[in-house]
């Protein structure tokens, strides 16, 4: 390729993420600036550099109970998720029955339907049951909604490793959740890790559910948690800058270690047809 | 090996393994969304919730003649979902274009274009918000300093602007993934078809169209009707940027269902709203169910 043609290449490249990625700057910008210099600085980054928000946004909006709450929703589920999905994704990788295949045919036309559609029943189905405003109501919700995805994610990586394994390991007296733990996991931990990433970002970021089915301060996802800095005629910029920050950290661990995972999870479910 | 593989896999050992994920399924996801279904054909009502009546059609044939409000929200639905769709196809694949070429950083730009998609709509679009406010917000100030406007662009002001603001904010947020997907489809094709295009003198547009093109279209249909499903069945990303206004201009199905469901407390009414919306996506689920049956 010639040097004339690279560098039309890196120009079109570095304007694209530099526009992509502005919103995201804007805000990491922001989050560092004093009150004043929000309403009146004209730069993308901040020329007195101040973690008032921060302190501000942890502190007095108690940004900091969201936070956690996020965080034991997205473990909880993640670890739940791999757990169930893996039996799930096992069962309709190894079991070609008509009833496995329609299970996997129904998981496949779950995740056309409108959220809204089951979203209104469950509320009613947890109200029922007691749920309704309880950390359980949200990561039942999680489960319900992520279990699909990630049981065709792993499916796709079960069908790749070669039954002769695990039936040497069946002949030689194991169980089949013998097998499942000491054969199977192991071979699939990069499936299980992309697997779980999704999992944990999908929890994380969610709004919908978390903004139907809790009420509660003390039980309350940073994302709808995020409200708090918005009144009705005056946003706190600073303090939602900061939370907002505060908020993409995860995301952005994943992306800068675990890229590799994210992208075979985001490919694998498309590219086999 | 036949024998002993058929006692491996027995049913009995299968409904094993199935049986957590599909009670777990069964009790928050599939009863729910049955009961969702059959509400649409009942009035029910949160301010009556004793007195439930089955209606029929009734709730079908008030949306289809009896309501203005929704051909205007049907009709940026389609606009919203085909506009973003086709946008984040053509940017994306521009950008997987670029991306798989001998150029350095790959990896650092491959984070930075995906960054947008995982970032939680929430915080994404009190970004937007902020980036485009008409006081002190980036773009204006630019704009406005370069000289290339008089006065502040309101971007959520009007009808039009805000139909189009929305459609850029899901432009943004989709473009990612049409990225990474159709690059790891670019990076199917062998380098020796355009060797030997190259050899019989085929310009770089004639590759594109008569290799790149028609080696990518599998791939193509299963991006575009995932995206086209979550697009037309997304709430959060919309309704965090404008809340459906001003006054419903940027209303689309889910965020009308919302509303019915939660302001008017019409559950029924809201329940048909959905139902006309997944029998949308049913058309374009058959392609996408399609392309994916040979991994059943």
């Amino acid at each position: 390729m010639s040097d004339q043609r690279k560098i039309i290449i890196y120009i079109c490249l570095i304007s694209a993420v530099f526009i992509i990625s502005l919103p995201t700057l804007s805000m990491l910008g922001t989050s560092f600036k004093s009150a004043g210099e929000i309403l009146t600085s004209h730069k993308l980054l901040p020329s007195h550099f101040t973690i008032v928000n921060y302190q501000k946004a942890l502190k007095q909006a108690g940004f900091g109970i969201n936070i956690r709450n996020s965080l034991i929703y997205a473990v909880t589920v993640t670890a739940l998720c791999l757990f169930v999905a893996s039996m799930g994704g096992y069962a309709i990788s190894r079991f070609k029955n008509p009833e496995f295949r329609g299970f996997a045919f129904l998981l496949l036309i779950y995740q056309m339907f409108p959220a809204m559609l089951f979203i209104i029943p469950l509320n009613l189905l947890f109200k029922k049951l007691g749920l309704l405003d309880t950390p359980y109501s949200v990561i039942l919700g999680y489960l319900s909604s992520s279990l699909p995805f990630s049981i065709w994610m792993l499916k796709g990586y079960f069908d790749n490793i070669p039954t002769s394994m695990e039936e040497s390991a069946m002949m030689d007296g194991c169980s089949h959740y013998q097998t499942l733990f000491k054969i199977i996991y192991p071979v699939s931990l990069p499936g299980m890790a992309a697997v779980a990433i999704f999992t944990f970002i999908r929890v994380w970021n969610e709004y919908l559910l978390a903004s139907i089915l809790l009420q509660s301060e003390k039980y309350m996802t940073l994302t709808v948690g995020l409200q708090k800095f918005v009144q009705e005629f005056q946003i706190d910029w600073g303090g939602l800058s900061a939370a907002s920050s505060l908020s993409i950290v995860p995301s952005l661990i994943f992306m800068l270690f675990f890229q590799k995972y994210l992208i075979s999870g985001l490919t694998s479910g498309s590219l086999k047809g | 090996m036949l024998s002993s593989q058929k006692l491996l896999y027995s049913r009995k050992i299968g409904y094993l393994f199935l049986f957590l994920p599909f009670s777990i399924l069964a009790v928050i996801r599939l009863y729910p969304m049955l009961r969702g279904i059959l509400l649409s054909f009942t009035d029910f009502s949160l301010l009556s919730p004793k007195d439930v009546n089955f209606i029929g059609f009734q709730n079908f044939k008030k949306a289809l003649t009896g309501d203005k409000e929704f051909y205007s929200v049907i009709y940026f639905s389609v606009l919203y979902t085909f506009s973003v769709v086709l946008l984040s196809y053509v940017f994306g694949l521009f950008l997987a274009l670029l991306l798989n070429t001998d150029i350095k950083l790959k990896g650092l730009f491959r984070v930075l274009i995906l960054l947008p998609w995982v970032i939680p709509p929430a915080v994404a679009a009190t970004n937007w918000l902020w980036l485009l406010n008409d006081q002190n917000g980036l773009i204006n100030l630019a704009l406005l300093r370069l000289g290339i406007i008089d006065s502040p662009i309101l971007f959520f002001a009007s009808k039009e602007m805000a139909r189009f603001t929305a459609i850029m904010f899901g432009t943004w947020k989709s473009m990612p993934f049409m990225m990474i997907v159709l690059l790891s489809g670019l990076q199917t094709i062998p380098s020796h078809l355009y060797e030997s295009a190259v050899i019989d003198g085929a310009g770089v547009l004639r590759q594109f169209f008569r290799i790149t093109l028609p080696l990518l279209r599998n791939v193509s249909i299963v991006c575009i009707s995932l995206m086209f499903i979550w697009t037309f069945n997304d709430f959060e990303q919309i309704y965090l940027l404008t809340e459906g206004g001003p006054i419903n201009a940027t209303y689309v199905l889910p965020i009308y269902s919302y509303f019915l469901a939660f302001f008017r407390l019409k559950m029924g009414y809201s329940s048909a709203i959905s139902v006309i919306a997944l029998f949308f996506l049913s058309i374009v689920s058959t392609i996408n169910v399609r392309q994916q049956r040979d991994n059943f």
